[in-house]
């Protein structure tokens, strides 16, 4: 029983980190229809950067993953403007190879730096140990991520629901043309969604790094995880995404600790959520709270 | 009567006109010579030199394959190195039970087409993005399942036996130019193919499926089928790349038909131009041979020492490179080199005017 309730709760803290990265993607397509495979490299950069911050500016943790948000956000900010902006209106292909480019060069970017190889940890700012709950051991830095990414999730609902910038993002979800003639900027809301896929990609790798270390191969798969994620959410719903985030985590989780042992060589975490990308796209193709597309001829 | 070696402009007035391949005798003479100088071409070069063609006119017969998938009938593949993967290991297991190699192309190219149809299903109730990240599933669980099955070595090296041909062996010396010569063979074969198929109802019912499935539909063609047919026509040229590739490498490892692989081959196909014949050669050419230059690069800068402790400059350019020719091309020459090409050729046809 504990078992069940460990794997259970690990799974529900690796999902809110999915959750978040299928955030920023789901953000990203909802404003511009655009695809961002680039997605694993945000968070492999916003997680190094606090680590760059923590270690060799000697920054504290919050300050170091304040800096590692804004630059990220920056970034994005940055690859909407000079490149995805050039490319509105060409077909999808073009747009889905456009970011896989950028990954591949955001990619070669990382290797540029020390952080390309090995494995790295932040400096331990959390008192080791944890909270046993019902049989469950917590460690100190999962309640942190937990805690992280709710009060994330929370700024983002309220960012949406609230502010005149988030009304006006949904605004251009919505209808871009209505949006435009009402005076949104369509421009300046693409810019902003990139901006703010890079700040939760950000937040999605630092939750990663303190959980379970650093490791660029391991964060930047985080990236491809994120699409069976917004599959099952379905590609246009922002709770989609979180709700989908911890059940994709839940059932990786539930995979591993249990179809493990019948498997020679292990390792269904891996292909587990590809395996409920084909079913859904089979069955339900526009997943759990996605928008059907109605087309005319 | 108008000169058949020349001609400044498109005179086709007939049907028949129309349908030819090639516009003037200037035109087929040029590509004869130029097949004949890809025959030769081989025996002024070192074994590496003919390794990296051989390489080319491999990812050339897949890049024509993805051409098919992605360029004409408009599905996005991003697991095209899975297929070259299931006709690599259909190789792998066929060969050595001593099947003639001429026997294991087409076989491999068969189990791959069989496997591009079943990833097609989906693509009868979804499009474009969706179907997209189908073949990157059908990629994941590829190589997750080659990795785990102890009869494909868990994607270890498996070897290859080398091959002979009417009593000519190819031993360790011409290795490669057996080889070259074999692909080049299957590369305009199928090249020939690729050609006539828009001339075919089949591959104009792609092109319609393409840019309107719905009035495809209208006009009595079978999207569905009409996808499918892409997918497995793909999926086959595909596996023929990849018995070929493992032939050629003498082994299969997982490692050659990887996510990374799938999207040096999309890429190939981008910056050659989709949907075209000459940019299915181009883009292999050219991003194979930026490849190697890279890794000569890399070298150089090693060399003269600019190298940061921990920091390792090959695996570090490579993705730089290609990424930044991927964003490139779509930011500046979405076309992709064919349009060069297109320029170059109109000049010299109409070469002493304009136009």
């Amino acid at each position: 029983m504990s078992f069940l309730l460990q794997l259970l709760f690990s799974g529900i803290v690796l999902g809110l980190v999915y959750a978040l990265a299928a955030l920023g993607f789901v953000l990203i397509y909802k404003a511009s229809r655009v695809v961002n495979f680039a997605q694993g490299q945000f968070i492999a950069i916003g997680a190094f950067l606090a680590y760059w911050a923590m270690v060799s500016l000697g920054a504290p943790f919050l300050l170091a993953a304040a800096l590692a948000l804004a630059l990220t956000a920056l970034l994005g900010f940055g690859v909407e403007r000079v490149f995805l902006k050039r490319l509105v209106g060409q077909p999808i292909i073009s747009v889905i190879m456009a970011t896989i480019g950028l990954a591949s060069l955001l990619d070669g970017l990382i290797h540029l730096t020390p952080y390309g190889a090995g494995n790295f940890s932040y400096p331990s700012f959390l008192p080791a140990g944890g909270v046993t709950l019902l049989g469950v051991q917590i460690s100190y830095a999962q309640l942190l991520a937990m805690g992280f990414t709710l009060l994330f999730l929370l700024a983002f609902t309220w960012f949406f629901q609230r502010s005149t910038l988030g009304v006006a993002m949904r605004s251009v979800a919505d209808d871009q043309m209505a949006a435009m003639s009402l005076g949104v900027s369509v421009e300046k809301v693409f810019a902003l969604a990139w901006a703010a896929a890079g700040l939760t990609a950000a937040a999605a790798g630092i939750v990663v790094g303190t959980i379970s270390g650093l490791n660029l191969d391991g964060l930047v798969h985080i990236g491809l995880r994120v699409f069976p994620v917004v599959i099952l959410g379905g590609l246009d719903s922002i709770p989609g995404a979180v709700v989908a985030g911890i059940l994709i985590g839940v059932l990786e989780n539930l995979a591993a600790g249990f179809l493990d042992p019948f498997i020679p060589g292990g390792g269904t975490r891996d292909v587990f959520p590809f395996l409920v990308l084909l079913l859904v796209l089979w069955f339900k193709p526009h997943g759990l709270f996605g928008t059907e597309e109605i087309e005319r001829v | 009567m108008r000169n058949p070696w020349a001609q400044t402009g498109n005179y086709r007035t007939s049907y028949q006109q129309d349908t030819s391949i090639f516009a003037t005798h200037r035109e087929l003479v040029s590509l004869l010579l130029f097949l004949g100088f890809l025959l030769v071409l081989p025996l002024f070069l070192s074994r590496t030199q003919v390794f990296i063609l051989d390489l080319i006119l491999v990812y050339s017969i897949a890049v024509l394959g993805l051409n098919i998938t992605t360029g004409y009938a408009g599905l996005i593949n991003i697991g095209q190195a899975a297929f070259m993967g299931v006709g690599a290991y259909t190789a792998a297991l066929l060969a050595p039970q001593g099947l003639p190699f001429w026997l294991v192309i087409p076989l491999g190219g068969l189990v791959a087409a069989l496997f591009g149809y079943l990833v097609g299903i989906p693509s009868l109730r979804v499009k474009h993005l969706y179907l997209a990240l189908a073949t990157l599933a059908f990629q994941v669980v590829f190589e997750w399942i080659v990795g785990h099955l102890p009869l494909l070595k868990q994607g270890g090296a498996m070897d290859m036996p080398r091959a002979s041909f009417l009593g000519y062996e190819a031993g360790f010396r011409n290795h490669f130019h057996f080889w070259y010569y074999v692909s080049l063979v299957v590369l305009v074969l199928l090249a020939v193919f690729f050609r006539n198929l828009l001339r075919t109802r089949y591959g104009r019912a792609l092109v319609a499926v393409r840019d309107n499935d719905r009035a495809a539909d209208a006009m009595g063609m079978d999207p569905g089928r009409t996808k499918l047919f892409a997918f497995a026509l793909g999926a086959f040229y595909a596996g023929v790349a990849g018995v070929l590739y493992a032939y050629l490498s003498r082994a299969v490892v997982i490692e050659d038909y990887t996510f990374a692989v799938s999207i040096k081959l999309l890429a190939m196909a981008i910056v050659g131009g989709l949907g075209t014949l000459v940019g299915s050669f181009l883009g292999p050419v050219f991003l194979e041979l930026l490849d190697v230059n890279m890794e000569a690069l890399s070298n150089l800068i090693k060399a003269l020492g600019f190298s940061v402790a921990g920091v390792d400059v090959a695996s570090a350019l490579r993705p730089l490179a290609f990424g930044l020719i991927i964003v490139l091309f779509l930011m500046f020459e979405p076309r992709g080199l064919y349009n060069w090409w297109r320029i170059v050729r109109s000049y010299f046809r109409t070469w002493p005017f304009k136009y």
